[in-house]
């Protein structure tokens, strides 16, 4: 049992440190662009800081969204635990509001074309049918 | 100062004892504090003496003898209340239990012949003003005393029980009992309580019976009376303190003042106040009384209305409070005194509203000072004119109090009032006006003189404190943009605080914030986590009323759902 739990201890470990290093990798790229773009150069120690703040604040993120979810009694988290989550930051707020709308809207074409297709689907199938059928009849 | 000898110029019961105990032959080796006892008895018995009229001088050393056979009496019984068993205590405890119309000697602790002097059917002058006892006659103990003496240690036991019977039966002193020297004489003769003083107490004198009677070097009648008057004083909101308050000037200038302090009392609970108030001013009186012998009135009476408030602000140092509290207030409180300007007042009412309000983290050393600040400058503000004050000063605290005040009935709706200690003091300071309405109306008869500013700015004032309180923690100067911005970033800190109140709500979707809402507050803060709950901080940093309103298993009232 214990050796179980050392074991899954470990596992946990080697999969937080999977995603340390994945957000680390991710950091540097984006670091990397920025330097490109203002001509600065960006230390080691720097992206290595920066990406593990970026972890730990994606954690307590993470807590925070539960949080809120769990608090609109839903157990799922939403967009607007998201947008509460963002509500601090006024550009941030409203690129994700903005971001929400797009998605909103894609869902919704995707929904009506989705239905239509089918509709177009069921028409030609019977169509079809009603072609086969005069067809065999001629 | 019992020692002082009592004013009665003959010999009295006291006096004679004294002499007696003086020489007394240290016939109990098991009462080594039975010489103790009985000089301490001499300092309770000055009021008692008082009562008794002239004895002889036999009556006092059979008393003395009787005393000795009490102390071992005493020492057999387990009375939980009484710290220690002394003829002294037994004593008083027969005094203040002792019924009426009885017959006893209050004295006759275990005999009951003690005191024939204690037998004054009316002669009650004694200083305890709240006890009522009818001394009985004199004459039945005086015989009785010998033949009691004469069973030796081993019939304590028996004398107790004897006489505990006897207390239950209720009989009244008998000749027949004299005769007796067994135990027997002692039921039948005495109709003391001796278990329980403390409960025919109660019936008599409500506002004793919670505490157990302290000992000390005190003029407890006095303290007693004083003690009355502040609970009585606490009682009706309306009432002027100087009436009642035992040392009172009738000042002019101190009734408005009085009017600030008391509706908060009155509105918080007086009962809870009520004790909290006697059990600090019973604390802080004497020490007031020694520390300040020039103003013994205003800093006693400044003590009983800043207990009150301390008490009734649901604030941690309140609950902390306690004797630790007492020793910062009593420097400060001579110093303070000694100012008595514009300045102290306000601070006094920066430091009642801040503490009210409760600010983060830092309260219990804030309690401390705060209490300290605010008791020196109520020392300060009874002998000045509350008007000369800044007007935004009374204003505030006022409005902080009673907000305080209605916030424990408005508790479980509007708990962004409260808040939670740990949390940063909430939006009390922004929302003032929902809670201040309905508690202006109900505080009309205040004489008031709310300055412009105050009126015009309720926030400005609330964050006027908390700037103030700032500058005191900063235990240096400060410049006044300094305070200035503290203001400003106190103003930012709490609208946003209610802004994130007001979207939590809406984001369960309600109107109305809750104590839910103020949770996910905390926990965004870090002052609740997975290790601390919310019930846990309440019950660390709230007094204990809050408790039971806050934390669901503990105003459940042990009740199972479904019964099982």
């Amino acid at each position: 049992m214990e050796e179980d739990d050392g074991a899954e201890e470990q596992q946990r470990f080697s999969y937080r440190q999977r995603l340390k290093a994945a957000v680390h990798y991710t950091v540097g790229c984006l670091c990397e662009e920025v330097a490109l773009d203002k001509e600065i150069q960006f230390s080691k120690q720097a992206i290595a800081a920066i990406s593990e703040v970026t972890f730990r604040q994606c954690e307590n993120f993470a807590k925070d969204l539960e949080m809120f979810a769990r608090h609109a009694k839903r157990s799922t988290i939403n967009t607007e635990d998201v947008k509460l989550l963002a509500r601090r930051s006024n550009s941030l707020l409203k690129y994700i509001t903005e971001k929400n709308e797009e998605i909103a809207q894609f869902n919704l074409e995707r929904k009506a074309k989705k239905k239509k297709k089918s509709e177009d689907e069921n028409k030609n199938s019977t169509e079809q049918a009603e072609a086969g059928v005069v067809e065999s009849e001629n | 100062m019992a020692d002082s000898g009592s004013p009665d110029s003959e010999p009295t019961t006291r006096t004679l004892l004294r002499r007696v105990l003086d020489t007394a032959d240290p016939s109990t080796p098991r009462r080594p504090r039975s010489a103790r006892a009985g000089a301490q008895r001499a300092l309770l018995e000055t009021p008692s003496s008082r009562r008794l009229s002239s004895q002889t001088k036999t009556t006092a050393r059979r008393r003395s003898q009787r005393i000795r056979s009490i102390g071992k009496l005493a020492h057999v019984q387990a009375s939980g209340y009484l710290e220690e068993q002394t003829p002294r205590t037994l004593l008083k405890n027969i005094l203040l239990t002792a019924p009426e119309s009885s017959i006893v000697m209050p004295k006759s602790v275990v005999k009951p012949g003690p005191a024939p002097q204690v037998v004054q059917p009316s002669s009650r002058e004694s200083s305890r003003g709240s006890l009522e006892l009818q001394l009985p006659e004199l004459e039945p103990p005086t015989t009785l005393a010998p033949g009691l003496l004469a069973p030796g240690r081993r019939k304590q036991r028996l004398r107790l029980s004897v006489f505990q019977e006897g207390m239950d039966k209720g009989l009244p002193l008998s000749q027949e009992s004299r005769g007796n020297a067994d135990a027997s004489s002692l039921t039948s003769s005495l109709n003391l309580t001796f278990a329980t003083p403390l409960q025919p107490q109660s019936v008599q004198r409500p506002g004793l019976a919670r505490r157990p009677p302290t000992r000390r070097a005190v003029d407890v009648g006095a303290f007693l009376q004083d003690l009355r008057d502040t609970s009585l004083a606490l009682a009706p909101p309306d009432t002027v303190l100087e009436d009642t308050q035992p040392f009172s000037q009738p000042l002019v200038g101190r009734s408005p003042s009085v009017h600030h302090s008391l509706p908060c009392p009155s509105h918080s609970g007086a009962e809870d106040a009520e004790r909290a108030v006697s059990h600090r001013t019973r604390s802080t009186g004497p020490r007031l009384q020694n520390n300040s012998p020039g103003k013994p009135a205003q800093l006693l009476a400044g003590k009983a209305e800043v207990d009150a408030l301390a008490m009734n602000f649901p604030n941690t140092s309140s609950s902390i409070f306690g004797e630790v509290g007492v020793e910062p207030l009593q420097d400060g409180v001579g110093g303070e005194a000694e100012e008595r300007t514009e300045k102290s007042l306000s601070m006094s009412k920066v430091k009642e509203a801040a503490r009210a309000r409760g600010s983060a983290r830092a309260q219990e050393p804030e309690g401390h000072t705060q209490v300290t600040e605010a008791e020196g400058s109520q020392g300060a503000i009874e002998t000045k004119e509350p008007e000369g004050s800044s007007g935004d000063c009374p204003t505030s605290s006022r409005r902080v109090s009673p907000e305080l005040a209605s916030s424990t009935p408005e508790f479980l709706q509007a708990k962004r009032i409260q808040g939670l200690e740990p949390a940063p003091p909430p939006s009390t300071a922004v929302l003032p006006s929902e809670p201040l309405e309905p508690l202006s109306a109900r505080l009309p008869p205040r004489a008031r003189t709310p300055g412009p500013k105050a009126c015009q700015n309720p926030y400005k004032t609330g964050l006027s404190h908390y700037a103030k309180l700032f500058s005191f923690y900063a235990k240096m100067p400060m410049e006044k943009k300094a305070l200035e911005m503290v203001e400003k970033c106190l103003d930012k800190y709490f609208q946003h605080l209610c802004d994130d109140l007001e979207m939590f709500a809406a984001h369960a979707g309600r109107k109305t914030v809750r104590p839910e809402d103020l949770e996910l507050l905390m926990r965004r803060q870090g002052l609740v986590t997975d290790q601390v709950s919310l019930h846990v901080l309440v019950e660390r940093h709230l007094p204990l009323e809050y408790r039971q309103l806050l934390i669901p298993c503990a105003f459940s009232g042990n009740s199972v759902f479904p019964a099982q």
